[in-house]
């Protein structure tokens, strides 16, 4: 088993944490709409194991593809994200199959590592700012 | 009535295969990007760290047309052919 680099720890820990503040999040959107039940928590923390695990095992495969170098890394990744996507389908499709996990909860937190890269552009930009000042 | 119901059972496979196509591109697209990374990191070597954690956001962002090619693909195989057959068998009784 291939040993996390500090820097996809780092990235894995941030993901997780927004992950996490948005599944609250939509937790909360699932109580104001009064449609909230067991398989909305259920569907939730399926699909943020899935979003999470799916972001630190690509992390792992640009680690490895760059310890590869050049001429292997495109093959590593292409392989790395067939397989990753096989998985996800896997575990989404029995998830939306399953009668208990909530077919929304299971696929909107898929999303939510795209959302949390968006808002770190923002923090990234003001912290740039305020070291030129 | 049994061939409209397997000819929407079809439709729907047909349609979420289409859209696993669009799961070709972010393979080819990640794996171009870190042999890029690979080429960067053997010129400047102090900058590894920065590269992958660039690198690492870039192949999320780039993932995300996948995953909605997964999501379709997932709604178009378990969701909707349930929703065809009941609409169907709505309409013709």
């Amino acid at each position: 088993m291939i040993k996390a680099d500090k820097t996809v720890r780092k990235e894995t820990k941030y993901i997780g944490l927004w992950c996490g503040v948005l599944s609250i999040i939509l937790q909360g959107v699932f109580i104001i709409l009064n449609k909230w039940d067991y398989t909305v928590l259920l569907g939730n923390l399926l699909s943020f194991a899935v979003a999470v695990l799916n972001f630190y095992f690509m992390g792992l495969s640009v680690q490895k593809a760059l310890a590869a170098g050049e001429s292997d890394a495109p093959k590593i990744m292409k392989a790395s994200q067939s397989l990753r996507n096989m998985a996800m389908f896997l575990i989404c499709g029995a998830g939306v199959l399953l009668p208990y996990f909530n077919t929304v909860a299971v696929l909107v937190p898929i999303f939510f590592p795209r959302i949390a890269v968006a808002f770190r552009g923002f923090f990234k930009e003001e912290k740039e700012v305020t070291e030129v000042e | 009535m049994e061939i409209a119901i397997a000819i929407i059972l079809g439709c729907c496979a047909l349609g979420a295969g289409t859209a696993m196509i669009a799961g070709i591109g972010p393979g080819i697209g990640e794996g171009n990007a870190v042999a890029k990374a690979c080429e960067a990191i053997g010129r400047q070597p102090e900058c590894k760290g920065d590269v992958t954690s660039t690198m690492l956001m870039g192949c999320a962002i780039t993932e995300t047309t996948g995953l909605y090619a997964l999501v379709i693909a997932i709604l178009l195989l378990f969701v909707t052919p349930n929703m065809f057959v009941n609409i169907l068998t709505s309409i013709v009784g």
